[in-house]
């Protein structure tokens, strides 16, 4: 039920405002839990309608625990929308355009959300949400997440390209394995090291085939995101 | 009474199989090897000492030879006796039939054209330029919408003939085709007639079904707005001839094309109950189904059913139905079957629903998409839009999209609600639903992203739902495998950095 009709076209790809002189992929290491970037460029996204949602600056703690607030960030410049989902209970919920009011006034617009499930590829998170009838597939990401698997893609394009590959960090933490030496030979898929992070033991494998051409850390070594690891060639 | 049921294996578990008595296979999912397959359905009957049988609506509900087969076979067919079904599902048939009892019918030929005889061509283009361009062919043994042709110019006519002709012969076992002038804008109103033995045939109203798209009706209402009583005395008295002199026993529909000079042109007649009867049902207070029952049970039109017919020309209420169907109305209304996730149906005085589907349902991408009819009643047309509209808002279905979002909009459709834009082709010219959507898309992506702000760590899939993902390979694999790192999941990771990003997954 909308209690307001809205006319007027859709806001599409929203970005930050306070981040628009920055690259759309930051390039060199970048630390995962300080990622500051709008929204990522992919060719997966363009021409489709995306949206960036923020906290809300202050304190949503203050808040009823049944009512999500955020910003919506505009495209190019504006002001970003205070916006307010009222949940009533686990699936029924009220989404409030308007920027300020306390919970229950304010043009509504009533929805229901779906359970959340991850997309088995990009592992992705995504929930069906019915507007007025009609049902809409949402595929969501925090930004930092979508920043890194962004990064991870553009290594493994270089990878598909042929030619020596850097393989490098793209998540922070300790070496706790090296299982090639410099002139093995390796197949695409075979681990090449295993890096701990928050506690959790992670395999890097090789992005294709070839033979390894230089290894550039050794067990017990702190690494950060962007540091070469391996060359493969 | 006791009821059999019939299955194909697509609705082995349907809602009518487990409600039945008896159930019976028909056999496969294809309908021509279950729904369509005459030999089995009466071997059912037969099999299971069923008296009589009714035939719904789709499928063989039209068929004069299955009819046959079943009176052949001494049980009762719930409908119209098999030569008149045959008689009034020819259209030139009825064309000719609705002539003979004085009933104007859309302008055009009463004979098939001569398409195999290129010396008779040019008394067709004369008698095509007389009917007007542009006009229609049609295959005779067509209907419903199906096997038309639209033509412009008289040089287009003998290659439109021949296709139309190929076309009919391929699709409906008759290549004959006639000529029928083209009536824009119109509406489509007709008649529900019922009819006993003796020959007594009465109309118990009409419905509006303009709101249509390619002859898919979408919207039903009776009365149809707008009508004087003696406009409406007219149209129930031509219907009423038109089944006198067909013979008419049980249960059919007129149909008519109503036209902006007020001038009603017989369309075709459907043989059968239709799907938007309940509106009759509700405004005539008739049990259509059971009048069906005892009409071919020999029973004369009961005190009743006469007193409603008499009624018929001043209603004193009104009903509306919409079609809920598993189509999606931002994508030409292509046929959107699934898994039916979420099912909240309306209720109240005034509402009547007729489904078979609930929530974990799987709507078969077989048959027909309809899923669901919700019909109001309330005392006039506002209050009926009134809680038509309640109705709707009620409504919840996940899991599949459905035709819900187009009648929202209609409702709020000025012309709709005035009745004043009321025609057959209002959809088409002004339907769209690629924009309607997009409002909801935006209101869809802020509400997701908000949740997720507020409350992804405690709304996670199970491990073991996760587990049975395909694993991922590449890229992604290196980012999920930081997804369940730490005491609280990536997830709180994630977030910590603040923003989410929101994006419609709509195929494009």
């Amino acid at each position: 039920m909308t209690h307001e009709r809205r006319d007027g076209p859709p806001t599409t790809i929203a970005g930050p405002t306070r981040d628009a002189g920055q690259p759309m992929v930051p390039d060199g290491p970048i630390d995962p839990r300080a990622v500051r970037v709008g929204v990522a460029a992919s060719a997966r996204l363009e021409g489709d309608p995306a949206i960036t949602v923020s906290p809300p600056p202050d304190a949503a703690a203050l808040l009823p625990h049944d009512v999500d607030t955020g910003l919506v960030l505009p495209l190019i410049d504006g002001a970003a929308t205070a916006v307010r989902l009222e949940r009533f209970g686990d699936v029924r919920a009220g989404l409030v355009e308007s920027a300020a009011g306390p919970p229950g006034g304010g043009a509504r617009t009533d929805l229901q959300l779906g359970p959340v499930r991850v997309d088995p590829g990009h592992g992705t998170r995504l929930r069906e949400v019915v507007v007025d009838g009609w049902r809409i597939e949402v595929e969501l990401e925090f930004e930092r997440r979508a920043v890194l698997r962004e990064r991870a893609r553009r290594g493994a394009g270089v990878a598909a390209r042929g030619g020596p590959v850097e393989v490098r960090a793209i998540i922070p933490g300790r070496v706790v394995a090296v299982s090639v030496v410099v002139g093995d030979s390796v197949d695409a898929g075979q681990q090449i090291l295993v890096v701990e992070a928050m506690k959790m033991q992670n395999e890097l494998r090789a992005p294709r085939e070839g033979s390894v051409q230089r290894v550039g850390v050794a067990i017990g070594d702190t690494i950060e995101v962007g540091d070469l690891l391996v060359i493969i060639h | 009474m006791e009821a059999v049921a019939v299955y194909s294996d697509a609705d082995a578990t349907a809602a009518h199989v487990r409600t039945a008595d008896t159930a019976i296979r028909l056999g496969p999912s294809e309908p021509a090897q279950s729904y369509l397959r005459i030999d089995a359905l009466v071997d059912a009957a037969v099999a299971s000492g069923a008296e009589a049988v009714h035939p719904g609506y789709g499928f063989l509900s039209e068929r004069a030879t299955f009819a046959q087969a079943v009176e052949e076979a001494g049980l009762v067919f719930i409908g119209p006796p098999p030569a008149v079904i045959a008689a009034l599902g020819d259209k030139l048939a009825a064309r000719r039939i609705a002539r003979a009892a004085d009933v104007p019918h859309v302008p055009g030929t009463l004979e098939a054209i001569p398409v195999d005889r290129p010396d008779q061509l040019e008394a067709v283009i004369s008698a095509a330029a007389g009917i007007g361009f542009p006009l229609l062919v049609k295959a005779a043994a067509g209907g419903g919408g199906r096997g038309i042709r639209r033509v412009v110019s008289a040089d287009e006519l003998p290659a439109a003939l021949l296709a139309g002709s190929r076309e009919a012969a391929a699709t409906f076992g008759d290549g004959a085709v006639y000529l029928e002038r083209e009536i824009l804008p119109a509406r489509h109103i007709e008649v529900q007639l019922l009819g006993d033995t003796t020959g007594q045939v009465i109309a118990l109203g009409e419905r509006d079904c303009s709101t249509q798209r390619r002859h898919q009706k979408l919207i039903e209402e009776t009365p149809a707005p707008g009508l004087t009583e003696t406009e409406r005395r007219r149209l129930h008295a031509m219907a009423v001839r038109l089944g006198m002199a067909a013979g008419l026993q049980n249960a059919a529909t007129v149909e008519f094309l109503y036209d902006r000079d007020g001038a009603f042109w017989f369309l075709e007649v459907n043989t059968r109950l239709q799907v938007e009867h309940p509106v009759t049902e509700l405004v005539s207070g008739i049990d259509l189904v059971v009048e069906q029952f005892r009409l071919a049970a020999g029973e004369p039109l009961s005190r009743r059913v006469l007193a409603a017919a008499d009624r018929a020309a001043r209603p004193t209420s009104h009903a509306i139905e919409i079609r809920i169907s598993a189509e999606d109305p931002a994508r030409v209304f292509a046929p959107a079957p699934g898994l039916i996730t979420r099912w909240v149906m309306p209720a109240g005085p005034g509402i009547r629903v007729d489904t078979a589907v609930e929530a974990g349902d799987r709507v078969p991408p077989d048959y027909d998409p309809l899923i669901c009819k919700v019909v109001v009643h309330a005392a006039d047309r506002p209050a009926a839009l009134a809680r038509l509209r309640r109705a709707i808002d009620e409504t919840e279905i996940g899991g599949i999209q459905t035709t819900l979002p187009f009648h929202r909009a209609m409702l709020a459709e000025p012309g709709f609600v005035d009745a004043s834009a009321l025609a057959t082709t209002w959809v088409e010219a002004h339907w769209d639903g690629p924009a309607s959507r997009a409002r909801a898309v935006r209101v869809a992506l802020i509400a997701a992203g908000l949740a997720e702000l507020g409350g992804a760590a405690t709304e996670r899939p199970s491990p073991a739902a996760a587990a049975a993902e395909a694993a991922p390979t590449g890229a992604d694999a290196v980012v999920r495998g930081l997804d369940g790192v730490g005491p609280e999941g990536g997830d709180r990771a994630w977030r910590s950095a603040g923003r989410v990003r929101a994006m419609d997954r709509w195929p494009r």
